[in-house]
């Protein structure tokens, strides 16, 4: 409530600055989004006429109707047809929208319902070391012009283990009913994206709401479905030690490498039944799951007044793990034409979104951040595994997430003339209430609560003047003002050690905890951090004959987070489009569509990182490897330059995006071929980049501007009626992106610069891995190649038998960072979907196939299998064995036998013994239904419309990747295995309008 | 139409003036420059910061003992392949541990801390009138120390050094390294001056430093800042490392004389190795001292000589990651009525006070074992003992290594007796038993700081002075005694050459 309070009088701060009614605004109006947009589809354009159909008969426009003529400026876009996708089991946008739009990379990487997935528009404009660089990356999603706000990384600062962000760590965009939308639209083209503002630079997805309609309609669609339990190869102890024998046979004399060698105790006892017995712990880890969709809505009102409610509920079972994603959705949206010349918005959309999380160990230490004895892992027994499970289920971890948009939005219309001003507000919190009990810590217990809220208020004004000089000249003038106000809070506590395990009080509470906890292991933090955008707009748009159509739009953005001496940023877009039929074509038969539009201008990016602002600055960075959340000493405060974050200096400008976009809309034969192609080129220049440098002044890195990163490509979109005579019909649709990026300056003019385990060189693509050459075994140590009588060294250690053979790539006869090369990407070059629909009569299907081409990843599971030596040797993190241990993944036979002593670290994975080409096509959806709606009208004095449907999801994945699905891997393209698997599953639903 | 673009301009224009504010906010996360240095708070800040640095150099990966106890090779490695690499002398092994001891960073980031402090402090003495002329030379004298201590510290590290001291901010450069020589001259004259300034005790009415230190009482300040005594310590340890032993003589002297000023003693062995002794929270007696004081929640699981050394039974952890063998501990501990650790008459240990499961396949090395707040509790392995640079015992055996050398034999062996070995149950020396001098106050630095991080610059300056360990003499000879500097630094710095010995 306080937030409401403090908005409304930011809010009337500004506006008593201005006098009301002449201010214009901008707004990110539906109607209007779709003006400037072309209808092209990834199905079919009968689909397409449909829903504009249904948009048609709503009661009460948002935006202001304009002429036809307007309409023929076409920027690209993608628009998707929700109805296309509530066949699948979806709780997600990005599980929504993956293959469905050219240009639109979607990363699943894990089959756990609710978990963190990735999008990336026209590639990524900077390298993706972590959560910052994902975060600052990800497109803008708007519903009903509220544009949504994520989750801020910066939690990440006080994470030692940053395998999940503390809290729920809930993907907020479960927070979409797909039943509740309309329409999607995917904008990639800058004209497109810069009404959106700096946010919106990694591109927008619009979502609009259904609209009311003053008929009195109920809906209600269900679906239930069953997720099939995976068939894995299960090991036990006497496979594991069979695979490590080879190595102690090979390099061993005794069975000990050295005196101080000691084998690990749970593989060595042959006669132990934990580890030695039976493996089918898979009896307890995997499962069938059932997963169910209700989804009620009720819409109706009067000529002047109407709304719509809906009611939903998805449950979601990952098929691993006992994990489950609940989701209670509510939507409500309200129009009322008070006057005339007056029209009053509202919608209000919550969710609430509750997660059992993986009971994953490498994640419960890291969360911990402790690291009890790892020599004894989990045992693949299920009477034992099940004694862990029965521990775990002793404690417990609650996460819940509250996700509300909310917008109110008034517009005039008096003739040509409108206004439109619009409050909004995107407020999402998670809680996480964590116990874990003294058994499964060797008698310790622990405790963590956090509270945490992302929050976004909107306060746009946008005023738009339509001139219509004869029949030929149209223009349109658009002014507009928008402020949000960002905020990213979170309260977090952990503590150790209770006094015993009944007393779970809130840490975060007044008393702390202390009567429950030591107060001596009781760590509590807050932080917060706040991101604000004012911006301005104008905007013009001349249209001639319907032919030409020219648009300019200038804006200027000014961002708490840019530095005051650099504080606005101005910038351009530029587009035409020219309706080719039209003006030449228009006696010819075979061109039903053509027309050509280009658009280019600039648009700025956002900085998230409120250091940015402020210059040379202090903080209270005073800890060390393992123990990263110091803030004193001696019980004190300290502050200190931030060492560890890295330098910042004065004279940081905001970066932007230079972007050109080319295209063209065909569709010949009668509308049942058509074709959309898409060039463009996105610069995105003068971004900041850590530069390893100033050691000597204590520094880990200097973040300085200059970092210029070129993505182009194409994207294309072709479907077609190839059959659609009588009762069948059959219409594929490809879409697919091709993107090539490329690093075209760094900070300094440097050529190159090697930042931890990566290598990034101008002209060269940034998702690319820096690797030794693999070149086999030295299988003795005469073999190894001698120059001078100095054998060849790796980093000034002789190589030896047992020792991988890297390629000396500049011949000095020495293995070291000068031999590595720049090899694979780690996001594919080229992914899309090939969707079919066929129709028989009331029957009909659809086929949908993803894919991804040109990707290549790590299999790092496999490396830290064969370098068991290393990864068992320090009791850290990496140590950890997940029960999946036990499954037999990977290609064994695919790697030499190296000597896993040799401190070369043969089995290190910058090396491309472990690059594995990871393209795939999968199928995903197959789709049956039949419309029942003649039957059920027959039968029932309402009419309606009855709809019943069955599908199967993600049925197979064609690829020569030899670890888990590759789809189950994050932006780095380091497959560590903790992807879980994405189920396959079978779906019944039903569909009922009335 | 002109009327609505006009008023629309008019009305923007005085709405960005309205929402100024919304842009122009603070950072909550960090301060800005022109939000520090200001009041004496921002003082006491950046002073504790720069200690807090001081000590997450020493603590990162378990630095000061793998440098320290580790390299030397005594201590046997169980199943850690970077402390394997570290006892083989093999510091080019591309393990994260082993990669982190080789990089200075954070070193520089003490001294960065310092020149920033040293540069900026006295806009603060002109702002906040409560900020006295003496609180101001007390810090100042404390950073001094802090910044000589780290260059010391790097300097047997790594031999030649950057030799950096101002803040450069903003304008930074490459530097190169600068001889030993001349960073160590550097460093002697900074502790000199330092000592001069610095108080024996902080708010305990010292001459030097009246009234309540930052107003806080003594107690809170006991050992955890440098005093007069600290700066001698370190100056002592200087010197002993040029060999210059004269000086040795004179900077131990003054400590000798003056302990009691600052509340500093001899300890027991009891003292010396309980759970919630000397090492635990902060004390006088560390001359030079760290706390990870685990009631100010500042305890921590790493960082800590603990992490390393301690096992099942003392802590849950099967095996240590370093531990001293059965055989090794007999030939340091081989005198009878040692305190610290010796056998009975059949031949089982008195005590388990330096070692615990003598008898078992890994004694575990458990002197220092200060398990949360000086627990016995070996379920947590949360540790909360100070970093001791050096202490009274410390200093009084250089002493005796400085007299030795000079040829004072009756002065070494006064000090050798009445200092140590009597404080820990030993008869007094005799050279028929314990053999020549030299040799038994190394073995005594050996036994009296074992895992305290001496060790391995007491073998260094032992081979100088008997030159009868060929292996370590090899490697004085040929740098090899030194770090490599880490790759990652001389990519970033062109200026900067390896280390001869890891070319």
């Amino acid at each position: 409530m306080r937030f409401i309070a403090t908005i409304t009088f930011s809010g009337l701060l500004c506006l008593t600055t201005s006098s009301f009614g002449t201010t214009t605004g901008y707004t990110h109006v539906p109607g209007y989004a779709s003006l400037l947009n072309s209808q092209l589809q990834t199905d079919t354009a009968k689909n397409k006429k449909a829903d504009t159909s249904t948009v048609d008969t709503a009661l009460l426009k948002l935006s202001p109707q304009r002429k036809s003529g307007l309409l023929e400026l076409k920027l690209k876009s993608t628009k998707i047809n929700p109805e296309k996708l509530l066949t699948y089991p979806a709780v997600s946008i990005q599980q929504y929208l993956k293959g469905q739009a050219a240009g639109l990379y979607v990363q699943e990487t894990s089959g756990e319902p609710g978990t963190m997935q990735n999008m990336f528009m026209h590639g990524t404009s900077q390298p993706l070391f972590s959560a910052r660089e994902q975060f600052q990356t990800q497109p803008l999603i708007v519903l009903d012009g509220v544009t949504l706000v994520g989750e801020h990384p910066f939690s990440f600062d006080i994470q030692q283990y940053k395998f999940n962000r503390i809290g729920p760590a809930t993907n907020l965009l479960t927070n979409i009913d797909m039943e509740n939308i309309a329409s999607i639209e995917v904008l990639t083209d800058i004209a497109a994206i810069a009404a959106y503002g700096p946010r919106g630079i990694n591109g927008v997805i619009v979502l609009v709401s259904k609209t009311p309609d003053k008929a009195n309609q109920i809906a209600f669609n269900s679906f239930f479905s069953v997720g099939q339990r995976p068939q894995v190869t299960t090991i036990n102890g006497k496979y594991e030690n069979a695979f490590r024998k080879q190595f102690y046979d090979k390099y061993t004399a005794a069975g000990r490498f050295s005196e101080d060698d000691t084998y690990p105790l749970y593989l060595s006892d042959s006669l132990s039944n934990s580890y030695y017995g039976p493996s089918n712990w898979t009896d307890l880890y995997y499962r069938n799951s059932i997963s169910h969709n209700v989804n009620a809505a009720i819409s109706g009102g009067v000529e002047r007044a109407n709304f719509r409610f809906s009611l939903g509920n998805v449950r979601n079972q990952g098929v691993a793990d006992k994990t489950v994603l609940n989701r209670y959705s509510t939507q409500f949206n309200i129009n009322m034409k008070p006057l005339q010349w007056l029209t009053f918005s509202a919608l209000v959309n919550g969710n609430r979104v509750e997660r059992l999380r993986n009971r994953n160990q490498r994640d419960r230490f890291g969360q911990m951040n402790y690291v009890p004895d790892l020599s004894t892992p989990l045992s693949p027994n299920k009477e034992m595994y099940g004694n862990f499970l029965s521990n775990t289920d002793n404690g417990f971890d609650d996460n819940k997430t509250n996700i509300l948009e909310g917008s109110a939005r008034m517009a005039i219309n008096v003739g040509t003339f409108s206004f439109a001003s619009r409050f909004g507000a995107d407020y999402n919190e998670g809680y996480r209430d964590l116990f874990y009990p003294k058994t499964l810590l060797e008698g310790n217990s622990y405790a963590s609560n956090y509270y945490g809220f992302n929050q976004r208020l909107i306060f746009d004004n946008t005023a738009m003047y339509d001139l219509k000089l004869n029949s030929s000249h149209n223009f349109h003038f658009e002014l507009g003002q928008s402020i949000t106000w960002d905020t990213y809070k979170y309260n977090y506590g952990y503590a150790y050690k209770g006094f015993n395990e009944f007393i779970k009080l809130n840490l975060l509470d007044g008393g702390g905890g202390s009567s429950a906890f030591p107060k001596q292991l009781l760590y509590k933090f807050l932080d917060k951090t706040e991101n604000n955008l004012l911006s301005f707009y104008g905007r013009a748009v001349y249209n001639f004959k319907d032919n030409y159509t020219l648009s300019a739009l200038v804006r200027a953005d000014a961002s708490s987070n840019a530095q005051p001496t650099s504080r606005w940023f101005v910038s351009p877009v530029l587009s035409a489009a020219w309706n080719v039929k039209n003006e030449l074509l228009s006696t010819n038969d075979l061109f039903n569509q053509f027309s050509i539009r280009v658009s280019a201008g600039r648009l700025g990016r956002i900085e998230h990182f409120d250091n940015s602002a402020q210059g040379p600055q202090y903080t209270a960075e005073l800890g060390f490897t393992g123990n990263i959340t110091t803030p004193g000493y001696n019980a004190f405060a300290g502050l200190t330059r931030p060492y560890t974050y890295g330098w910042v200096g004065y004279g940081i400008p905001w970066a932007y995006a230079d972007q050109l976009n080319i295209g063209t809309d065909i569709s010949v034969l009668k509308d049942r071929l058509r074709l959309s192609v898409d060039f463009y080129t996105k610069t995105d220049k003068n971004q900041l980049l850590g530069l390893p440098s100033y050691a000597e002044y204590g520094y880990t890195q200097s973040f300085e501007s200059g970092m210029s990163v070129n993505n182009k490509g194409i994207d294309l979109t072709i479907s077609g009626d190839v059959f659609s005579t009588g009762k069948f019909s059959w219409t594929p649709a490809l879409n697919l992106n091709f993107n090539a990026n490329k690093l075209m300056a760094l900070p300094r003019n440097l050529d190159q610069i090697i930042i931890n385990d990566k290598m990034l060189k101008v002209g060269e693509p940034i998702d690319q891995y820096w690797l030794f050459t693999n070149e086999g075994i030295y299988t003795s140590d005469a073999d190894v190649p001698v120059v001078n009588g100095v054998p060849m060294k790796y980093n000034g250690i002789t190589l030896k038998a047992g020792d991988p053979k890297w390629k000396d790539l500049n011949g000095d006869n020495a293995i070291d960072f000068n031999d590595k090369s720049l090899n694979g990407n780690a996001l594919p070059k080229v992914a899309g979907g090939f969707n079919n629909d066929f129709k028989y009569g009331n029957w009909n299907f659809g086929v949908n196939l993803y894919f991804n081409i040109g990707r290549q990843l790590i299999n790092q599971e496999m490396a830290n299998r064969f370098d068991f030596i290393n990864q068992e040797s320090g009791n850290t993190i990496n140590s950890v064995k997940e029960i999946t241990f036990w499954e037999k993944r990977g290609d064994f036979s695919k790697y030499p036998i190296y000597n896993p002593w040799s401190t070369v670290i043969p089995y290190r994975i910058d090396q491309d013994l472990f690059l594995e080409n990871a393209s795939f096509l999968k199928l995903r959806t197959v789709t049956a239904g039949y419309d029942l709606s003649s039957w059920f009208n027959s039968k029932s004095k309402r009419p309606g419309k009855l709809y019943v449907y069955a599908t199967a999801n993600n049925l197979f994945t064609l690829t020569n990747y030899t670890g888990q699905d590759p789809e189950l891997v994050s932006y780095t393209g380091y497959d560590n295995g903790y992807g879980m698997t994405i189920p396959k599953t079978y779906t019944l639903g039903i569909r009922l309008g009335l | 139409m002109k009327k609505i673009i006009l008023g629309s301009l008019i009305s923007l224009s005085l709405l960005s003036a309205g929402c100024k504010k919304a842009i122009e906010i603070d950072s909550k996360r960090v301060v800005g420059e022109k939000n520090m240095w200001l009041v004496l708070e921002d003082t006491r800040a950046a002073l504790i910061g720069t200690y807090g640095l001081t000590r997450a150099a020493l603590a990162d990966n378990n630095a000061h003992w793998l440098y320290g106890d580790v390299r030397p090779g005594e201590f046997t490695v169980t199943n850690r392949q970077d402390l394997k690499a570290i006892v083989d002398n093999n510091l080019n092994a591309s393990y994260s541990a082993v990669e982190a001891l080789s990089n200075w960073r954070r070193w520089y980031a003490v001294i960065n801390s310092a020149n920033l402090f040293l540069e900026r402090v006295a806009e603060v003495k002109a702002k906040d009138p409560r900020y006295t002329e003496n609180n101001m030379t007390v810090d100042i004298a404390q950073i001094r120390f802090l910044r000589a201590f780290a260059y010391f510290y790097m300097v047997r590290i790594w031999g030649d050094v950057p030799l950096i001291v101002s803040s450069h901010d903003g304008q930074f450069e490459n530097v190169k390294r600068e001889s030993q020589q001349k960073v160590l001259a550097f460093v002697e004259s900074e502790l000199i001056a330092a000592a001069a300034l610095l108080p024996y005790k902080y708010s305990a009415n010292d001459i030097q430093q009246p009234g309540r230190y930052y107003n806080e009482d003594e107690t809170r300040w006991a050992g955890a800042l440098a005093r007069k005594l600290t700066a001698y310590a370190i100056l002592t340890h200087v010197a002993a490392w040029q060999g210059n032993y004269p000086n040795v003589a004179t900077y131990s002297k003054f400590i000798m004389d003056n302990y009691g000023k600052g509340g500093n003693g001899f300890i027991s062995t009891d003292e010396l190795t309980r759970a919630n002794g000397f090492f635990n929270e902060k004390k006088n007696n560390h001359l030079l001292g760290f706390n990870f004081d685990f009631g100010h929640v500042d305890a921590s699981f790493t960082g800590h000589i603990e992490e390393i050394t301690l096992a099942s039974p003392v802590v849950n952890k099967p095996l240590p990651d370093i531990y001293l063998s059965k055989d090794s501990i007999l030939s340091v501990f081989n005198e009878a009525k040692d305190q610290r650790f010796s056998l009975d008459t059949l031949g089982q240990p008195i005590n388990a006070r330096y070692f615990t499961n003598f008898n078992g396949k890994y004694p575990i090395f458990s002197k220092i074992k200060v398990i949360q707040g000086g627990s016995t509790d070996p379920t947590f392995r949360i540790f909360g003992s100070a970093i001791v640079v050096t202490r009274l015992e410390d200093i009084a055996l250089l002493r005796a290594e400085a007299l030795a050398v000079l040829g004072e034999r009756d002065g070494a062996i006064e000090i050798l007796n009445n200092n140590i070995r009597r404080n820990r149950g030993l008869d007094n020396y005799n050279p028929l038993i314990n053999g020549n001098l030299i040799d038994a106050i190394f073995k005594e630095r050996q036994r009296e700081l074992m895992g305290e991080g001496h060790r391995w610059y007491d073998l260094i300056r032992y081979a100088k002075i008997r030159t009868t360990m060929p292996k370590i003499n090899r490697l004085i000879e040929n740098g090899g005694i030194y770090w490599p500097i880490s790759r990652n630094l001389i990519i970033q710095n062109n200026l900067l050459t390896q280390n001869s010995h890891w070319k």
